[in-house]
């Protein structure tokens, strides 16, 4: 559940989704729930030659399982907190 | 023996993060098979009745529901041309169209492998406003452009990976967009069970079992008619009292295979 809060922060930022099928998709952090799915806002795609499709979304929602990277806004994260967080995670605590 | 077991396990789990001892997920995921035939969008044709007003048959008895009916929505499969309107139905399992025209018309894809569902309004990328979807057909590699240039013949729905709906009221568009978000939520990738390390534990008594009988006669393995063994040498005595001394000692209960294995002792 760590990444579940650590994502439920970054809401209203702006981050780049990056699918296994290699579409990239930038975007408002809408929402995002346990199983990682992510809705995202005012989005583009990054590649929009290979899927000028994407262009015209301006919502969507992302299926967690689908997506390979979160590009996350760099003063987005906090190195310190995930360091102390990962490890009470891992103590199973 | 399950409460021992759950506490056995949590455990392992618990101590699973500063040992190496594997953990379930370090496990290849088991794939249902009914997870793998579900892959991509594919043909549907069950409707209630024979009529093309009927309603798509839903697997009712796995608790799948219908969420939402639209009507009036054409289909539009990768680059293929729209389809003749038809109905949408939304359940809480799949995505299901069915023509309103052609009763043996319908496609229906998982919310398993819907990777992606959106609103599209951009009248360049799309004429009309529609929910646009990308389908996970399980193909690793596959080129998006093959399913471009094949004929309606040669419809290979395994090959489609986007998908879009569109209602004739584009008004529609932002409810049906919360109802597939919704939807899409109730189905999250099948987890492994940890049911496996219930077998195993469970599986585990029994063999120490077995093996226990085993260890008392290596050659009872060897010995198909196992439950003649005793009785065709003349042992019959000699095997009942094995067979009662064992007994009295409660460590087995099937007579049968005990008096087998224990006048295979004696042989």
């Amino acid at each position: 559940m760590l990444f579940f809060s650590y994502f439920k922060d970054l809401v209203g930022r702006e981050v780049t989704v990056e699918l296994k099928n290699d579409l990239a998709i930038r975007g408002t952090l809408h929402s995002v729930d346990q199983y990682l799915n992510i809705k995202l806002e005012n989005t583009r795609v990054v590649d929009q030659d290979k899927f000028p499709h994407m262009l015209s979304v301006r919502n969507c929602f992302i299926r967690g399982s689908v997506v390979r990277y979160v590009q996350l806004p760099p003063d987005g994260v906090d190195v310190d907190l995930l360091h102390d967080a990962t490890r009470r995670e891992a103590r199973g605590g | 023996m399950s409460i021992l077991q759950t506490q056995l396990k949590n455990k392992k789990q618990a101590s699973s993060s500063s040992s190496p001892s594997p953990s379930p997920s370090d496990k290849p995921r088991v794939l249902d098979t009914a997870e793998i035939m579900v892959a991509g969008l594919r043909f549907f044709t069950e409707r209630s009745d024979n009529t093309t007003a009927g309603e798509p048959v839903l697997d009712v008895d796995n608790g799948e529901e219908l969420m939402h009916v639209q009507p009036a929505v054409s289909i539009v499969l990768g680059n293929r041309s729209p389809e003749s309107p038809g109905t949408l139905y939304i359940s809480t399992k799949q995505v299901i169209w069915l023509s309103d025209t052609d009763r043996a018309k319908g496609y229906a894809v998982d919310f398993l492998s819907v990777s992606l569902h959106a609103v599209s309004r951009d009248p360049e990328a799309f004429p009309s406003p529609c929910i646009y979807t990308q389908i996970d057909t399980g193909d690793e590699d596959d080129e998006s452009e093959s399913s471009d240039s094949e004929s309606d013949e040669t419809l290979d729905l395994s090959k489609i990976d986007e998908m879009r709906l569109v209602p004739s009221d584009p008004n529609q568009l932002d409810a049906l967009f919360e109802v597939f978000s919704e939807c899409a939520e109730l189905n999250p990738e099948p987890v492994e069970e940890d049911e496996q390390e219930h077998n195993w534990i469970f599986s585990a008594d029994q063999s120490g079992l077995e093996t226990g009988l085993d260890d008392v006669d290596p050659e009872w393995d060897s010995q198909t008619n196992f439950s003649t063994i005793g009785h065709s040498n003349g042992n019959n005595d000699l095997a009942r009292n094995v067979l009662e001394l064992q007994i009295n000692d409660q460590r087995f209960e099937d007579a049968e295979e005990m008096e087998s294995n224990s006048s295979g002792d004696h042989q």
